[in-house]
């Protein structure tokens, strides 16, 4: 186990820059998740600190030692990889003593901690079968089981579930988390699926453009986003977002007036954007009122897809109402739950 | 989901396939035919398609006439060499193509490519000054070295090339997580995975240096040194008329070893064949 810090860690390829100066400590044991759009540069970034990709400017620190310049093999880690590598030609239990047999290994101490590691992971009836024989989530298994065999300093894994259905990616994500709490191994997980990086993370590193959004605990995130985009890429259904202006009736946006809370109106005046999470709707008689357009009901929740003023926006309530596209409703933003982002630039208002 | 064909159209597919077989092998029939039919009865008219008489003798003629177990030898153990050395060096060059980044790669193997292009016809003469003051004519070395270093290797290089570049480039990363090294990575990854695109490679080298003629009529002027499709060549009466059933029945005794390694083979030779997109 080791502590991972990366201190103005760049990249480019020529004059395009890919990762424009990342500081980012994880401390030892902890469960890091790196997550952000497509090509935000999270995998780029997870394969500088695997040492798969040169590191064009900063410092790669595992376990208080630079590893710059190190080779994947010297820097006491281990990888899983999205389409999970396993080697075609190997058995599971090859595949998973596989780096023990080439650091040199004796074959009784290989064979117990393949052992170890299958029986942690269930492996232990699929060893003598090869890969083409697994499905999906037992490759992704032994994928794991490759990774865990070797004791290593740090856990990388780079988009591991996104190959298996949404089923299965339920379970396999429980799996990897309960590996994590059983081993304690510092881990750096990439992913795109926020619900992923929600669940699974102590921590969560939001990444766009190459750039840190936000650093902080999932819920943190959740609760407190520090500009409009962390509040628009964490959580599903995201954010609602309405532009206007902040009023001494309220906020002002196209079509509406909306409550603010009492410390908004500091902003008087000024061009914001108005973030209301969707489950933050109450319905209340003497809310605002929204047009529905569309109603999808999940059995534990009802989706409403609603017009106010002249912005669509979603709710979600818990309530079994019956609600039918045309009618109108009236709901209530709850005041504790409204986010102020300034319109230009998205940073955080209130 | 396969189209199921109606019987009449299977009866059309069929015939049209047996007609279509009869140029690939109706020569094949003549030949190992001919080799038993006394040798005035291969010309004779209307053509003979089973051997009214069977002459045997004509085989172990073969055996009277040439060193034909030294030659045999001769033109097996030069393909194999041949072979294993293009296995050895194409695999290698492919890999290095495919995944080592050094400056001029793409350049560099388009100037490998243009060996292709250039006819054996045209580099016969100064590959032959070229072994003469090496000491190595009439020796066996240019049968093993030209093929090594020359046409086939490229074709071959270019077989393994296209096969390492669709290889997942995660196994690789994989693997130097693992703790391997560059060689390493391909002598226990890419390679093992590489069997069927070898073995098209094999087949492919085996039957070229098998069915070579141009290099040993240059190159060998013994006998006991010659190859089969040089060998079949000598099997002439006192004028230098060809001895047709002899000559067949060399002949088909030299088709025999391809034959049966194609048929082994078959099927790592249309796999080879598919992973580099070309097609026979």
């Amino acid at each position: 186990m080791a502590e991972v810090t990366l201190s103005n860690v760049r990249k480019s390829y020529g004059a395009v820059d890919i990762i424009h100066g990342i500081d980012l400590g994880i401390t030892d044991g902890e469960f890091v998740v790196l997550v952000g759009p497509s090509g935000c540069g999270k995998s780029t970034l997870l394969r500088m600190v695997a040492g798969l990709e040169t590191i064009t400017g900063g410092e790669v620190n595992i376990g208080g030692r630079v590893v710059n310049d190190l080779d994947p093999k010297d820097r006491d880690i281990a990888m899983v990889f999205q389409n999970y590598a396993l080697y075609p030609h190997m058995t599971v239990a090859t595949n998973m003593g596989f780096s023990l047999e080439h650091r040199g290994g004796s074959k009784a101490e290989i064979a117990e901690r393949v052992k170890w590691a299958a029986d942690i992971l269930g492996l232990a009836p699929l060893l003598d079968r090869y890969p083409r024989q697994l499905s999906g989530g037992q490759r992704q298994r032994v994928a794991m089981g490759r990774a865990i065999v070797r004791d290593p300093k740090v856990f990388l894994f780079d988009e591991p579930l996104s190959n298996l259905d949404a089923k299965l990616r339920v379970v396999m994500r429980g799996e990897i988390k309960s590996l994590h709490q059983r081993l304690k191994t510092t881990t750096i997980y990439v992913t795109h699926d926020q619900v992923e990086a929600m669940t699974m993370a102590d921590k969560i590193v939001v990444l766009n453009g190459g750039r840190v959004e936000q650093i902080g605990a999932p819920l943190d995130l959740y609760d407190r986003p520090a500009n409009q985009f962390v509040a628009g890429f964490i959580g599903s259904p995201s954010m609602n977002f309405l532009t206007g202006t902040i009023t001494p009736e309220g906020f002002s946006a196209p079509g509406i007036l909306l409550p603010l809370p009492e410390a908004a109106h500091g902003h008087k005046d000024r061009k914001t954007v108005y973030g209301i999470r969707p489950e933050h709707f109450a319905l209340d008689d003497s809310g605002v009122p929204a047009e529905i357009v569309l109603v999808e009901p999940m059995g534990s929740e009802t989706q409403v897809t609603m017009k106010l003023g002249e912005t669509l926006v979603t709710g979600v309530f818990r309530e079994r109402v019956s609600l039918s596209p045309g009618a109108t409703i009236r709901v209530r933003p709850e005041l504790g739950n409204i986010h102020l982002f300034a319109a230009d630039g998205g940073q955080r208002l209130n | 989901m396969k189209a199921e064909l109606s019987p009449r159209r299977q009866v059309f597919l069929y015939g049209l396939l047996c007609i279509l077989l009869i140029p690939f092998v109706f020569p094949t029939w003549w030949m190992v035919t001919s080799s038993v039919k006394p040798i005035s009865d291969i010309f004779a008219f209307p053509p003979q398609l089973l051997p009214e008489s069977y002459d045997w003798t004509t085989y172990s003629k073969v055996f009277e006439l040439q060193p034909f177990v030294k030659q045999y030898w001769n033109s097996a153990y030069i393909a194999a060499l041949v072979t294993i050395g293009t296995m050895v060096v194409s695999s290698m060059a492919g890999y290095a193509f495919a995944r080592i980044k050094f400056p001029f790669a793409n350049a560099i193997f388009m100037v490998v490519l243009l060996g292709l292009l250039i006819p054996s016809e045209v580099t016969i003469v100064p590959l032959f000054q070229m072994f003469l003051k090496a000491g190595m004519v009439n020796t066996h070395w240019p049968l093993i070295l030209v093929p090594i270093f020359g046409a086939p290797s490229v074709f071959a290089t270019f077989v393994m090339r296209q096969f390492f570049i669709a290889l997942p480039v995660e196994l690789e990363e994989a693997a130097r997580v693992d703790g391997l090294g560059r060689f390493k990575i391909f002598r226990k990854i890419a390679l093992p995975l590489a069997r069927p695109a070898l073995a098209s490679v094999a087949i492919f080298t085996f039957l070229h240096s098998w069915n070579l003629y141009l290099e040993p009529i240059v190159f060998l002027s013994s006998a006991d040194k010659f190859t089969l499709p040089q060998a079949l060549t000598q099997y002439t009466d006192a004028y230098g008329g060809p001895m047709w059933n002899i000559q067949l029945a060399a002949a088909t005794l030299t088709a025999l070893p391809v034959l049966i390694v194609f048929i082994i083979a078959q099927k790592q030779f249309v796999e080879g064949l598919a992973h580099t997109g070309l097609k026979g």
